[in-house]
């Protein structure tokens, strides 16, 4: 389900705040956040984020293409490793 | 046979049936197209002047994307989710359902003929 256009896309505003102030510092820091449901908007690209992904921060390096998604979606949040006794060759 | 987009042929069914032989177009699109060219949708398709082919094929290469450009446009989007490896990448990756389908059970459209494990426990077993 769609997130209605009047609202316009959800932006964490603290994250987006300490991105403007990187972009004024001019420095490229990792930003570590658990700000998974923001939205990436094209302010972010070239920015890293520490995505958190309730256990760990994952790096996210954002380009062109992911904007509009959500950054939670570039830290998986489970485990899977296949099953035991796989027969791997 | 008429040849609207390319390769297609459809027969002699009704003109709005053999529209949705064209990968990309249904009932409803095909029906909306020969409306717009102002054809009888239930008339047969062998029955179709070369003036109103050229109307369909004209309205088609205005309006919509069909067959293989359709195709490599859906292949290009997997593509790119592969590529920035977002969760429905991931997904399309491991050929589970992307949509938040369960996967404990069925979900075999997406995982394909079941791969039994030798030795694993079936519910009988359990229940004994």
């Amino acid at each position: 389900m769609g997130r209605s256009l009047r609202k316009g896309p959800f932006v964490d505003e603290k994250l987006f705040k300490k991105v403007t102030k990187q972009e004024e510092v001019g420095n490229r820091d990792p930003i570590k956040t658990w700000a998974r449901r923001c939205t990436i908007v094209p302010e972010f690209v070239g920015y890293t984020f520490l995505v958190h992904n309730g256990k760990i921060f994952n790096k996210v390096y954002i380009t062109e293409d992911m904007v509009g998604h959500k950054l939670g979606e570039f830290s998986p949040t489970r485990t899977f490793r296949g099953h035991s006794g796989g027969k791997r060759k | 046979m008429p040849r609207i987009a390319g390769i297609d042929v459809p027969n002699d069914k009704q003109v709005w049936v053999a529209l949705t032989y064209i990968h990309g177009i249904g009932p409803h699109l095909s029906k909306q197209i020969l409306k717009e060219a102002q054809i009888n949708d239930t008339i047969k398709a062998k029955e179709l002047t070369d003036d109103e082919l050229s109307r369909i094929s004209g309205i088609l290469d205005r309006n919509y994307v069909v067959e293989g450009q359709l195709r490599r446009q859906v292949g290009q989007n997997i593509a790119r989710l592969k590529e920035i490896a977002c969760y429905r990448g991931l997904r399309h990756r491991r050929g589970l359902p992307v949509r938040g389908q369960s996967t404990q059970s069925n979900a075999r459209t997406r995982k394909g003929p079941r791969k039994t494990v030798a030795g694993k426990k079936g519910v009988k077993e359990m229940r004994g």
